[in-house]
């Protein structure tokens, strides 16, 4: 089913993850001065009201020390990741090293982001599918002899289901698949964020992104759906 | 916090209370890590059974029958169930929304849990997607 094959990239993507948590790990590490509000200049925020004032470099982030014992030459690394979820909005920082969320307002527009966000990806994912299976109508038959029982020659025919590499519908779903994968990390990283909030609006899109798109494509699965 | 896996009875997951300091915790946090993942499978399967059964409920023909349907007469087959029974499309499929939810959910906690890089908790993960799939997978195909 098609379905649960759409799913399984979920798993994929939360496997390949190791990858990118070290990234994001290293990258944390390397720009840790750069993340404090007291030392950003720039104005160009999307959108945010960045209040440059209401910051200050003795701002922590909303973390709780965790209780184990690792060794003590990595505690700088501990504290710039909270590994448990917390609620919080002061010092959050959202992917991007210019993006820090500080006030109650701007969180709301962080949740607000992500829950768009969510819902455009479970949106892409059904449009794919409907763009794949309406692309697919160039089906090739390709005949060979084969030699059958009786020494006869019997020719059999397989019936092939594909597109071109160089068409545009294939071309079309590269795109929208890097797309995907892009949006797909992006959504990783935000939960990895552990914010309760973000959590949240992540969710809370998925499913509300799932209810709407996924209204009318349940019935075009069962009646045009040939090979399942 | 290491960047590497390594085998620790001491790990926090997810939550602050989950704060793990002995082997018998750390046996127990696997288990309970080892069902998440096989719940996460099982609801893989449940939506698509659902949706299976929810269809068969509302007495939407599939393409077998619509097959056999079109060779006996050329009535028009209302494919949608939304004109039939609208209520009940929208509850089965606003369960089905629910269930997505649980499904990213789930996903997120136990994609967590393994970025705690504790190899105890990965070899529950992974052993609860094996056990998960070889217990779920099959209802899929049976009707």
């Amino acid at each position: 089913m098609s379905a649960v094959d759409e799913d399984e990239d979920l798993e994929k993507h939360s496997i390949q993850l190791f990858l990118l948590h070290f990234l994001n790990s290293v990258l944390s590490e390397s720009s840790a001065d750069s993340t404090f509000p007291g030392k950003m200049g720039h104005s160009h925020i999307m959108g945010m009201n960045m209040d440059m004032s209401g910051g200050d470099n003795s701002t922590m982030p909303p973390h709780h020390h965790p209780t184990t014992s690792s060794d003590h030459s990595h505690d700088h690394m501990m504290m710039m990741m909270p590994m448990t979820f917390y609620f919080g909005f002061k010092n959050v920082e959202l992917l991007f090293s210019g993006l820090v969320i500080n006030t109650a307002g701007e969180m709301a527009g962080a949740f607000v982001a992500v829950f768009l966000l969510a819902m455009f990806y479970e949106g892409l994912k059904i449009a794919r599918e409907g763009l794949l299976r309406k692309s697919q109508v160039s089906i090739r038959y390709n005949s060979m002899p084969v030699p059958g029982p009786n020494g006869t020659i019997l020719m059999e025919t397989h019936k092939t289901v594909g597109q071109q590499m160089l068409s545009f519908p294939h071309l079309l779903q590269t795109v929208l698949h890097i797309i995907q994968v892009v949006i797909s990390y992006f959504l990783m990283l935000i939960f990895m964020t552990y914010n309760g909030y973000l959590c949240i609006a992540v969710a809370a899109g998925a499913g509300t992104g799932y209810f709407l798109f996924s209204w009318k494509k349940a019935v075009v699965v069962d009646i045009t759906e040939h090979c399942h | 916090m290491a960047m590497h896996f390594i085998f620790s009875d001491e790990a926090v997951l997810l939550f602050d209370f989950w704060s793990v300091h002995s082997p018998t915790g750390m046996a127990l946090s696997v288990l309970v890590i080892l069902l998440l993942a096989v719940l996460y499978e099982s609801i893989k399967v449940g939506k698509a059974r659902l949706l299976y059964q929810a269809l068969m409920n509302l007495s939407i023909p599939t393409s077998q029958q619509l097959i056999e349907a079109a060779d006996q007469d050329s009535s028009s087959s209302d494919s949608l169930p939304v004109s039939r029974s609208p209520l009940r499309w929208f509850l089965c499929h606003f369960g089905q929304s629910l269930l997505h939810v649980a499904q990213v959910v789930v996903g997120y906690f136990v994609m967590l849990a393994v970025m705690s890089y504790n190899t105890w908790i990965f070899f529950g993960v992974v052993l609860g997607s094996g056990v998960g799939y070889y217990l779920a997978y099959p209802l899929l195909s049976m009707t």
